[in-house]
């Protein structure tokens, strides 16, 4: 099965604004890939008049949390650079053991790429891209209102690109939910350069709910994949629904 | 082909996601259905399909069509106020939710695959979830959600209300709506019967229905007794509209007035005896105003006349009437009534209140000293006219008939109550003449008309001889003697008649206490004899209406006592006295 991907339109933001474009964003996704009964909860955005839903997940709404902070904290050492979350959905396919280990096979079945532009409004003189002089005073507000009004904009185009694209790709997702696990990473990348940087990466097995902050190491996070794997009790939503006969009512 | 079993787990499917739907949507816009629907900490069997926990939506709300019928829920925005104003704007269709299964073509060459191992239901349910999913986010973003939230959120009522209108067939819009309307579909979710479609029309912008707090004015309480600052003399509204003004039931039952479309008559402003003579629902036969004046808070007033009857009418019965009952306000604020303009209020004024203290006897010569016993009498009966005179009377003038009564006894226990009711104030001066002069003889009689009447300042201040509670009084205090001992009354009388004359709250009480202040200060002091009888003390009433407003029944009490250790003590001296004249006649 190819990897659905799909990449979001870009958003111009600013670092006060990232927490609250990423939340709304990374929610909806998962909120549509969330397996098990969800009981929802409306979420009204702090800097727009927008309204997302959280899955009522707490651990996942904590992790999400964690990450952005991360990235946050990143984009203050890199101003003024383009940046993408990835959210990943994997299958953990087979342990294959090896003499070095048990390598996991990882088959993602869906990528979500959230692509920002991040600005600093702190800057003076010139910007990086627009080639443009900072204007200060009323522009400088007229010109923050307007950009916070095209951003709202398109967060709201954003929110209606992932439902559409979640709800077209039923079939993918119909497919991968019949596996008996399978997870999802969140992948910052700052482009410094041109050269992508891997900062992270979140790992959630949505059986149990496990989620786990991961080191900057790929590899670590493999092995603790496999911890997780091999952890009893593990098993698939989908298939727990139906011997507990929830088709049955 | 489909085994009977799939297509009867299809058909709960299909039927289950259409009320799930329904659901969601309702739920996400109708500001009731979303209060009133708590969501249970568990979900129950039927909320947990879908894997969507939305709570439980009212059991009359549903899809109850058939499986193949269209679910089709329209959104209307509704314009709230007067629906009989031809120029509001009418209910609005801000979206049209459709969602059905549509069969296939019987002409479509493509015809679903339908596998035969049981798992079409399977996956139909599993995409269903998904397009839930994506219904419940794509209700969020729609512009008529902030009105939702706006509706949901605020307290105050707003121009617009949301309501919706569910239906399986229903006409399609116009190709001049359809222009103003955007339309989406989500992906169909293939099942047994054919394609599960959800698809709504929408108004891209709501900027055209200018949303605000409604004009239309909050419900009135027509009880609202009102404040001090408030104008007690405003008369009710004539037009108030029925459907703005809702009765409400307050906390005194209504007493007298009984009309069938306000309860709120049953408060009326103590300060305003035709309160609601304007008001649009007084009956023909009119409020019996004059009643209002009877409608009291329990805390008010011993007697609460209100068994009165029915459609009884204001006038001169209602006034006589009101003299035996204490003094009366029916407002619950200490909001201090103004002055009434109708002649009970003023009757009530005329009678009751001696508020000056008597320069001397002679001033306060009452014309009825040929009638001693008229003090000692309570009013004959309401309607009396014993009241007249004595409101044609100066309060100075009405104590001139003590000179004739009175007895040591009498006045010693007349002397102790005023004592005690003069006893806390800060007046270095004897009062016990003053005091004494209230108990006398004269003092039943005024008693009796305070008791009939109401204690107000307000004609005592009309009849020019205070024109402020704290004008100075030119009362000559230096004869105390003269009023005090000057009644023969019991004290229980005194007492008896000294909650009725706390004054009907005419004027302010606050104006009241001053002039009694007032009084007590200027008084003269209160000497203290045993056989001095002052027949005439024309401040008596008056300070005795002072001093029983001032004291304090303990204070009162213990004077009491000490007065009738000093009566005991003079009676055994009497009694020692006449003995030995019997020992000196027999001797």
């Amino acid at each position: 099965m190819n990897c659905q991907t799909c990449q979001l339109k870009e958003l111009v933001v600013v670092p006060t604004e990232i927490q609250d474009v990423l939340r709304c964003i990374l929610h909806t996704i998962i909120f549509h890939r969330a397996l098990g009964l969800v009981r929802p909860q409306d979420v009204e955005c702090e800097h727009f008049e927008i309204t997302y839903v959280h899955c009522g997940d707490h651990e996942i709404e904590k992790k999400i949390d964690e990450k952005i902070d991360q990235f946050v904290g990143w984009v203050e050492k890199h101003p003024n650079r383009k940046g993408q979350v990835c959210l990943s959905f994997y299958e953990v396919k087979n342990k294959h053991a090896t003499w070095f280990g048990n390598k996991i096979e990882r088959l993602y079945w869906e990528q979500w790429y959230i692509n920002l532009h991040v600005l600093n409004p702190k800057s003076h003189g010139k910007s990086h891209y627009t080639k443009a002089p900072v204007s200060t005073g009323e522009n400088a507000s007229e010109e923050s209102s307007s950009r916070h009004a095209a951003l709202e904009s398109s967060l709201h185009e954003v929110l209606f690109q992932i439902i559409r694209f979640a709800n077209e790709k039923k079939t993918t997702f119909q497919l991968y939910k019949t596996l008996r696990l399978y997870h999802f990473h969140m992948r910052s990348q700052l482009q410094v350069h041109q050269t992508p940087l891997l900062v992270g990466m979140l790992m959630c097995l949505r059986g149990c709910c496990r989620l786990d902050i991961l080191p900057c190491s790929v590899d670590y996070k493999i092995m603790q994949a496999i911890n997780y794997f091999s952890e009893p009790g593990l098993y698939s939503v989908v298939n727990e629904a139906e011997e507990k006969g929830h088709f049955v009512h | 082909m489909a085994t009977p079993s799939e297509s009867d787990r299809t058909e709960q499917i299909i039927t289950l996601f259409l009320h799930k739907a329904l659901h969601a949507v309702l739920a996400s816009r109708i500001p009731h259905l979303h209060l009133s629907a708590p969501r249970p900490a568990s979900a129950s069997a039927r909320d947990r399909w879908f894997h969507l926990a939305l709570g439980d939506l009212p059991a009359q709300i549903g899809h109850h069509g058939a499986v193949m019928d269209p679910l089709v829920v329209d959104i209307l925005l509704t314009p709230r106020g007067d629906t009989d104003d031809p120029t509001g704007s009418p209910e609005a269709v801000v979206e049209r939710w459709t969602a059905q299964c549509v069969p296939p073509s019987p002409w479509s060459a493509a015809a679903p695959h339908h596998p035969h191992d049981g798992s079409w239901h399977r996956k139909t349910y599993k995409k269903s979830i998904i397009l839930l999913r994506s219904l419940y986010a794509l209700l969020r973003l729609l512009p008529a959600h902030r009105i939702f939230r706006l509706l949901c959120s605020s307290s105050q009522p707003y121009n617009y209300d949301l309501s919706y209108r569910i239906s399986s067939f229903v006409a399609p819009f116009s190709r001049a709506e359809e222009a103003e309307l955007k339309q989406y579909s989500f992906a169909p979710v293939e099942t047994l019967f054919g394609q599960l479609v959800v698809s709504v029309q929408h108004r891209p912008s709501l900027a055209n229905f200018n949303l605000e707090v409604s004009s239309i004015p909050p419900m009135i309480i027509t009880d609202y007794v009102g404040s001090p600052a408030a104008d007690p003399m405003r008369p009710f509204p004539s037009s108030l509209p029925e459907r703005v003004s809702r009765p409400i039931m307050h906390q005194y039952p209504p007493t007298g007035i009984r009309t069938s479309a306000a309860p709120s008559f049953d408060r009326p402003h103590s300060w305003n005896s035709t309160p609601l003579a304007h008001h649009p629902l007084s009956s023909a036969s009119g409020a019996p105003v004059s009643e209002i004046g009877f409608l009291l808070p329990d805390h008010y007033g011993h007697l609460v006349p209100n068994q009165r009857p029915m459609g009884e009418r204001k006038g001169s019965s209602g006034y006589n009437e009101l003299k035996l009952s204490p003094p009366l306000s029916t407002s619950a604020s200490p909001s201090p009534p103004t002055r009434g303009g109708d002649s009970p209020q003023s009757r009530f004024h005329l009678e009751t209140a001696p508020v000056s203290i008597p320069t001397g006897k002679s001033q306060h010569r009452s014309p009825n000293l040929s009638d001693p016993f008229k003090s000692l009498l309570p009013p004959p009966s309401p309607r009396s006219t014993r009241a007249d005179p004595y409101c044609q009377e100066s309060p100075l003038r009405s104590r001139s008939f003590r000179k004739s009564e009175g007895s040591n006894l009498g006045d010693v226990c007349s002397n102790v109550h005023i004592y005690a009711a003069h006893k806390g104030h800060k007046d270095g001066r004897d009062d016990s003449g003053r005091f004494s002069a209230l108990s006398s003889g004269g003092s039943p009689r005024y008693g009796f008309s305070r008791s009939s009447s109401r204690l107000s300042i307000q004609d005592d201040l009309d009849d020019g001889d205070f024109s402020y509670p704290f004008a100075v009084d030119d009362v000559d205090t230096s004869d105390s003697q003269a009023r005090s001992f000057d009644g023969k009354e019991a004290p229980e009388d005194t007492l008896s008649h000294k909650s009725p004359e706390y004054g009907s709250s005419h004027k302010s009480q606050e104006a009241e206490v001053g002039i009694l202040v007032h009084m007590l200060k200027t008084a003269a002091p209160l000497r203290q004899g045993q056989g001095s009888l002052l027949s005439s003390e024309s401040n008596a009433e008056v300070s005795m209406s002072s001093s029983v407003m001032s004291r304090k029944t303990c204070d009162a009490l213990e004077e009491l006592q000490s007065y009738k250790e000093l009566k005991n003590l003079l009676l055994s001296k009497s009694k020692s006295g006449s003995l030995d004249s019997v020992k000196q006649r027999r001797e």
